[in-house]
């Protein structure tokens, strides 16, 4: 390993690794605990459970894996509703690369470092690759997901074995991770009037949304709704500051 | 409870089923954006758009599975979760940095909520 290379990758590997471990790490494997508790729940074994904290890579997806299956809902159903609900996957990952691209990136290696983007990664990345040297961000993208993703799969495999000990209202603690550890996140990473307004918009549109419009459709109506008019609101503001 | 599709049941079907029904439609969508994310400048005013439809949309997500709430969850009253989210949110307003306690107090709120005798 020369030098360079070692600066370019091993270091930044390390100091994202470490940061992710000094906290966004234990809160997003607190946040898919519940996951295990949902897989044992349906009688999966716990290696699903893991896998599924692994390949899948979304809290939101794995619940609606698990709770679907509880529900007696449809395959083609289920399949339907974690799309819908990755479909978010595409605007925020479409927004991260740019930031980790390098000259002759392959597509595969564009297509793993993809693989990472979740809500952690995704914010912690917006917020801290920008300050990073160009050439050091993609080691340190890795090390920073590599700790969440090792970290999430310990404790989707203790959620699963603690499913069965603790009390109910502990089993909603757990399952209520989730939503609250994103919601703080989203409410941390606000950069401007337009996250504010997309943040408040999305909270209010999507049950609405979900009475009007039903499953599956919904969550996309509403964000696109809401992130649209968030963008107005924001470009609106924006346009006299940059022209003055 | 979801069976398993007669045809390609059997001791591998957990995995199988996680593959086609859960890996698939979530990663289909990161190696979708790897496709368009080429052509795009990371200062175009397009990905300041997508970034806030991904961030309604994210709301969204946090809004269902707090109101439709899955297992366990579902029997806490909505009252106690809407106020354990608040909690949580009102922390991190105060201080950003404080991602971490936040989330603890709000667990607080909710697990002692869900405790007390309704």
């Amino acid at each position: 390993m020369t030098e360079a290379a070692s600066n370019q990758w091993l270091r930044p590997w390390g100091r994202g690794f470490r940061d992710a471990l000094m906290l966004p790490a234990w809160v997003v494997g607190l946040s898919l605990m519940g996951v295990g508790t949902l897989a044992r729940d349906v009688g999966y074994p716990v290696e699903a459970a893991v896998l599924s904290t692994v390949l899948v890579w979304a809290g939101p997806s794995q619940v609606l894996f698990f709770a679907s299956i509880a529900g007696g809902a449809a395959w083609s159903a289920i399949a339907l509703a974690i799309g819908f609900a990755s479909l978010r996957f595409l605007p925020m990952t479409v927004a991260l690369l740019p930031l980790l691209r390098r000259p002759g990136q392959s597509v595969a290696q564009q297509m793993l470092l993809a693989h990472f983007v979740a809500v952690t990664a995704w914010v912690e990345a917006l917020r801290r690759l920008p300050q990073i040297p160009p050439e050091q961000r993609v080691g340190y993208f890795l090390g920073f997901a590599n700790a969440l993703i090792a970290v999430s799969a310990l404790t989707t495999y203790a959620g699963f074995h603690l499913a069965g000990v603790v009390p109910a209202p502990v089993a909603a603690g757990l399952l209520c991770l989730t939503p609250i550890f994103f919601l703080c996140s989203m409410t941390a990473g606000i950069r401007g009037l337009g996250d504010k307004v997309a943040i408040g918009l999305g909270l209010v549109l999507a049950p609405m949304a979900g009475w009007a419009i039903g499953g599956g459709f919904d969550l996309i109506v509403s964000g696109l709704v809401g992130g649209s008019l968030a963008f107005l609101v924001q470009r609106r503001r924006k346009a006299p500051e940059t022209r003055g | 409870m979801t069976q398993p599709i007669a045809l390609l049941d059997g001791p591998w079907w957990p995995y199988l089923a996680l593959l086609l029904f859960a890996v698939l439609p979530t990663e289909i969508w990161r190696w979708l954006a790897v496709a368009f994310a080429r052509r795009l400048d990371e200062r175009s005013p397009w990905l300041e758009w997508v970034r806030l439809v991904a961030t309604a949309l994210l709301a969204g997500v946090v809004a269902k599975l707090v109101l439709a709430a899955p297992g366990a969850l579902a029997g806490v009253p909505l009252a106690v979760r809407l106020a354990a989210l608040a909690t949580a949110v009102t922390v991190v307003l105060i201080d950003r940095r404080k991602v971490m306690l936040a989330v603890i107090l709000g667990e607080i709120v909710l697990i002692g909520g869900a405790w007390l005798p309704g």
